[in-house]
């Protein structure tokens, strides 16, 4: 039923305030914060300034709906093993909370996020730096899951079903990932930086995909189902795809000549910065790098426009496809406008490229990222 | 109606799910996915709100920056995948969109305490 968005306005408020009330016990003029960018489906991304702590806290996540989800209901929920597999199951959260627990910290980044940042501009939620976040991410392994339902040697694609159903004649959101991928590194999570997996982060059960995209990342997981094939439909055939070859910027590129979203793309952001500087005194420059490889080799920054690099420090704090924090002393040495940038070289020798490739959905943007600073004498 | 209650149910499960940690937020900031940017007057914009606001906020709107072409590219996309929108009344929608989230537009997304709060 269609109905007049006054209405519906009013009623979200009206049924909002109770809950308004109870959290006026806040810390004032505090900076925790996040930016919508979709009241609904929710849609909101981290202010690229509080993303300065290796593990990124649940709050300060960042949220992608589709649609306004229909979320499991936990007593009921069961998760559905079939396909290629000889023992079809359907297993609790207790089933299987019996399995030999996994963990990993891992990066998470929407496959748009940038995707405001290119040009010319491409519909979709225009994210520009805060649609990523490292968390640490609890369950078991997908491997132990499959492995215990006979998971049959035909089973190349891992098919993967949520509870988000869309409105409408909308495709449903479903996808398939290749078994070797999964198999090696991927998880369900059921708890997310030790506390149980938030319900708009996918609760009761979460796959993980450490080093790929989000839209592999299946939210309110319902079904597994090894198959021989990938998975069909808008989302696996025209949606979340990327080109094969680098395009003309504003030229489509047709689904035959692009390929699932899969790994991500090596990326350094900057988080800390003085928006000020004085010549001859010495700032600390900070930020986070991630790639789809394992880990990131070196960042560098460079204060002329990509002339000249300096190697930043990388903290030591690492986990396989996990971000590092970097850090650079930044001693500007004359005054005037200085455009500081950082780019990343990951552990497989991928550099950073000053410009990322267009491509139409706006997918896995990783240009430099440039903050200016106004230099005195 | 169905659709608000969903809205809120889904609102009520995020923030009954918060942390016990109390993150350092500014109480006057709006809960996420309570308040919403506005539509500007015009032509075109009950139309907008019939069709459109259904299944999304306006901020998913405000904040595009499309061509006529593309425009037209996306309404005929939702409408194939259910938006209520008579063939008649598309040319005042494609109008309306192109002329306030036309290459040129800008947005702020609206600023939220923090997921679960």
């Amino acid at each position: 039923m269609v109905f007049d968005s006054i209405d519906r306005r009013r009623f979200l408020l009206l049924a909002a305030a109770p809950l308004l009330a109870a959290q006026k016990a806040a810390t004032p003029h505090a900076r925790e914060s996040m930016l919508q960018m979709n009241g609904y489906a929710v849609n909101a991304e981290t202010p690229l300034a509080l993303l300065t702590d290796y593990v990124t806290p649940n709050e300060l996540f960042f949220v992608r709906s589709h649609w306004i989800p229909r979320t499991p209901d936990p007593k009921k929920w069961r998760l559905t093993i079939d396909g290629e597999v000889e023992r079809p199951a359907q297993l609790t959260l207790s089933d299987l909370k019996k399995l030999p627990r996994a963990e990993t910290t891992c990066v998470l980044q929407c496959a748009g996020n940038g995707r405001g940042l290119y040009a010319p501009t491409v519909p979709g939620v225009q994210w520009r730096y805060g649609a990523v976040g490292n968390a640490r991410w609890s369950g078991v392994r997908v491997r132990d899951v499959l492995e215990r339902a006979g998971v049959k040697a035909s089973a190349k694609h891992l098919h993967v079903f949520g509870s988000d159903d869309p409105p409408g004649k909308v495709p449903p959101f479903q996808r398939s990932i290749e078994m070797e991928k999964v198999l090696a590194d991927g998880i369900l999570a059921f708890a997310m930086n030790g506390e149980p997996l938030p319900v708009v982060h996918g609760a009761p059960l979460r796959l993980i995909v450490p080093g790929w995209a989000g839209d592999h990342w299946m939210k309110w997981l319902v079904r597994l189902s090894p198959q021989p094939e990938s998975q069909k439909g808008f989302y696996m055939e025209t949606a979340y795809r990327y080109p094969l070859t680098v395009g003309a910027p504003g030229v489509a590129f047709k689904p035959e000549e692009m390929s699932p979203v899969t790994e991500l793309f090596v990326k350094s952001n900057i988080t800390t910065s003085p928006k000020k500087a004085k010549a001859g005194h010495t700032y600390e420059i900070r930020g986070f790098a991630f790639s789809g490889a394992p880990d990131i080799a070196k960042v560098e920054i460079s204060d002329d426009d990509g002339a000249t690099w300096t190697e930043a420090t990388l903290d030591p704090r690492h986990d396989p496809y996990a971000w590092r924090r970097w850090s650079h002393r930044w001693t500007p040495s004359r005054a005037g406008a200085a455009r500081i940038c950082a780019r990343a070289t990951d552990s497989n020798g991928h550099v950073q490229p000053r410009d990322a490739a267009w491509n139409q959905s706006g997918y896995l943007h990783n240009s430099w990222h440039f903050v200016d600073v106004e230099v005195t004498a | 109606m169905k659709r608000a209650i969903v809205i809120v149910l889904a609102l009520v499960l995020a923030v009954a799910a918060a942390p016990k940690k109390r993150a350092a937020y500014d109480p006057n900031l709006p809960v996420l996915g309570t308040k919403f940017h506005a539509l500007p007057a015009g032509t075109g914009r009950q139309l907008v709100e019939a069709s459109c606001l259904p299944c999304h906020s306006p901020d998913i709107l405000v904040q595009q920056r499309l061509t006529e072409k593309q425009w037209t590219a996306t309404v005929d996309k939702m409408i194939r995948w259910g938006a209520v929108l008579k063939e008649k009344d598309k040319p005042a929608v494609v109008a309306y969109l192109s002329k306030n989230f036309g290459v040129a537009n800008s947005f702020t997304p609206t600023k939220t305490r923090p997921v679960g709060y």
